[in-house]
């Protein structure tokens, strides 16, 4: 019989790269622009309220998986080129403040059009079943989510370090001042990172959609659990966002065996002792 | 239907004036304040304030503003019905109850309030209503642990919902009744007062049914990623899933349990659901088969419950659901009371609600005066497939009813 343990560290591993896609778009926008998105729970809330929409309206689940993102990075690049490039020169404090109150405004449209009661996004009929591991059962579509997590990861490696883009954004994160007197439109470069950063936090927000639902009151907690990754991650590093992610999981879903009760207070434990030993996080720099 | 009664009901130990005497009281108490203060201040012109401690925002804010819909509804209705302005005042808990009882002081302190009602979760309503003792107010609350009206009773506090003795002995012994066959139990319970006392009363009627309990895991109170608990559930391999939590807690555990398939392989039973909210948000999908615990369902063929239903409707355009019916139940009887009796405080209107006897939306419902604590239904439902539903809101069919409390010397409450 496959051990609980054992199963509890598969299940994490899947918890892991959720709590990835979740986290990759604000260490993606937060390591080119230095900028402290603490917006990135509510965009991911949109990503899941657009999702309920399309699913409802077409029935469609991978419509929804191509349109919110998109619909959601086009949101956040109109917010890019109308308020919050004007915040980048200012210090963090500053844009903490204003992406709390973009964070508060979709929680409150949120309410305003979907109503406080929070919403259910059916699994998708193809992904429904379970995969059955001796006493255990593992959804079909947490599987789906750990492949499709390991696709996006992979992407967007090759995004950053095999393209022209790549290489700017990775040259911007070191000296934006250098790559602009280049010749490179720095500010479209920004604009595209902080689009793209926030349509990753739509995808994870779809993508988790029928496992947590729509609930207007999620931000907060998403942006928490983000924050721990991108912290014991390494601020700015993709590498860490993953590693970090899939520590997370496992780290959680194994307390919930062993110590049931602290098992979301060991996510803060265990970004507490990476804190103390490596400052900057696994993959941090100075 | 089944009757359950386990308790002496200590009905009517205090006489209630008469509704029909209503305005004699206002008139005496208008006298009486206009020999001191003249006649434009008389009595029935002095506002009432009713402060709504509800969660607004937090893991918990769908129940909040259902529940604030439901005070404001009988503070509206209530201000026609006596000509008197009442004003209602919106204190947010935030979902924590030590922010909750910072702004119960504060308003205290301020603004002299005296009459709140309210708090979703049990470790705020037991805060809240030990400040409001100690300022000598009126406090009513729906949550559910049994220490509300029980060891940790006091003078100020009543308490409209079942607490989870009767939540218990409501779902589980019924079902365990109905199902000889199921044997095997596993319970997810939350880590605070409501979760254990839960969890206290399921392990007394799984010994005296003579299940067995193989296992239990317990859950902070921000979790909502539950996989790791359901994978403990399934190593124990039970008949039977047992959710002790609340809310949007619950949602997520029933939610992801049916992802895992746990539906097909054991029947679940949520003791304490949030009745019709919970189910609109959860979908047939994830409901189908799923025992429910409800303090309330609008189907309850009652008179008060049809008016109630109506007006909700005429309102809101929704149909009641539990936060609802319980802050508009609790805030009329609260200003019927205060109507009754002429006070906005302290003993004598504690006096007017003690044993008064009531049409609620359950049926009729009395107010224990030895704990404060309101005798009223509690229901088992099973919710339906999205095929079998007839009308909107009809996702589920009550499978028993009935009431069951512990009485006061067994509760431990000692006003």
């Amino acid at each position: 019989m496959l051990n609980v343990y054992l199963f509890q560290i598969l299940n994490g591993l899947g918890l892991g790269m959720i709590y990835f896609l979740i986290s990759v778009g604000l260490t993606l926008i937060f390591g080119l622009l230095n900028f402290v998105n603490f917006a990135h729970g509510a965009f991911f809330l949109l990503g899941s309220y657009l999702c309920y929409t399309t699913v409802t309206l077409t029935g469609n689940f991978w419509l929804s998986l191509l349109l919110a993102p998109l619909a959601v990075g086009l949101l956040a690049w109109l917010l890019e080129r109308s308020l919050i490039r004007r915040i980048y020169h200012l210090p963090h404090t500053f844009q903490i403040l204003v992406t709390l109150g973009i964070a508060l405004i979709i929680q409150e449209v949120s309410i305003m059009l979907w109503g406080p009661v929070g919403k259910s996004v059916p699994t998708p009929e193809l992904l429904r079943g379970i995969v059955r591991l001796g006493h255990f059962a593992y959804p079909q579509y947490r599987l789906f989510l750990i492949g499709f997590a390991a696709l996006v990861a992979v992407a967007l490696w090759l995004l950053l370090e095999r393209t022209r883009f790549g290489a700017l954004v990775r040259a911007g994160s070191e000296s934006t001042e250098t790559v602009s007197l280049l010749g490179t439109n720095i500010f479209r470069l920004f604009s595209i990172t902080f689009a793209l950063g926030v349509a990753l936090a739509g995808l994870a927000g779809v993508l988790s959609a029928p496992l947590r639902g729509a609930n207007p009151f999620l931000g907060p907690e998403i942006l928490g659990v983000a924050f721990v990754v991108v912290v014991i991650g390494g601020m700015g590093s993709f590498g860490g966002a993953l590693a970090a992610g899939l520590m997370v999981g496992v780290v959680q879903s194994l307390m919930a065996s062993l110590w049931p009760q602290g098992s979301s207070l060991m996510i803060y434990a265990a970004m507490a002792v990476v804190i103390l030993l490596r400052p900057y996080g696994l993959f941090g720099r100075a | 239907m089944r009757r359950d009664m386990l308790s002496s009901t200590n009905r009517f130990t205090t006489p209630r004036v008469s509704t029909r005497l209503l305005p004699a009281t206002l008139l005496a108490a208008t006298l009486g304040l206009g020999l001191a203060a003249g006649p434009s201040q008389a009595q029935d012109e002095t506002p009432i304030t009713v402060y709504g401690v509800k969660s607004l925002s937090g893991s918990n804010a769908s129940y909040g503003k259902y529940a604030e819909m439901g005070s404001k509804l009988a503070v509206d209705e209530m201000s026609a019905t006596l000509g008197r302005q009442i004003d209602y005042v919106s204190i947010d808990t935030e979902g924590n109850a030590g922010r909750a009882v910072r702004k119960v002081q504060e308003a205290i302190a301020q603004n002299g309030a005296r009459l709140f009602n309210g708090a979703t979760l049990s470790s705020t309503a037991l805060a809240v209503g030990k400040e409001v003792n100690s300022a000598g107010g009126v406090f009513m609350t729906p949550a559910g642990a049994d220490e509300i009206t029980g060891s940790e009773c006091n003078s100020a506090t009543f308490r409209w919902s079942v607490p989870t003795y009767g939540a218990i002995q409501q779902t589980l012994v019924p079902y365990i009744d109905s199902h000889p066959d199921a044997k095997r139990f596993y319970t997810i319970t939350p880590q605070y007062v409501f979760g254990e006392a839960l969890l206290r009363n399921a392990e007394k009627v799984f010994a005296d049914k003579g299940v067995e309990h193989v296992g239990n895991s317990y859950h902070s109170l921000q979790e909502q990623e539950f996989s790791g608990y359901l994978t403990n559930a399934m190593a124990a391999n039970p008949d039977v899933l047992v959710l002790l939590n609340f809310g949007s807690q619950s949602s997520n555990a029933l939610r992801q349990a049916v992802n895992f398939g746990l539906n097909q392989q054991m029947d679940i039973i949520m003791v304490w659901s949030s009745g019709l909210e919970q189910l609109q948000e959860l979908g047939n999908d994830n409901i189908d088969g799923i025992y429910f615990g409800a303090q309330y369902w609008h189907e309850v063929d009652t008179p008060a419950n049809r008016e109630l239903v109506k007006k909700v409707k005429e309102a809101y355009g929704v149909t009641p659901n539990y936060p609802l019916a319980a802050d508009y139940t609790m805030t009329k009887t609260l200003l019927q009371a205060v109507a009754d009796s002429g006070a906005t405080q302290g003993e004598t209107l504690i006096h007017a609600l003690e044993g008064r006897t009531y049409q609620g939306p359950t049926g009729e419902e009395t107010i224990r005066a030895a704990d404060h604590q309101v005798l009223k239904d509690y229901y088992l439902l099973e919710g339906k497939g999205a095929a079998e539903m007839t009308d909107a809101s009809d996702y589920a069919d009550i499978v028993s009813s009935g009431q069951s409390f512990l009485s006061p010397a067994q509760s431990g409450c000692h006003l």
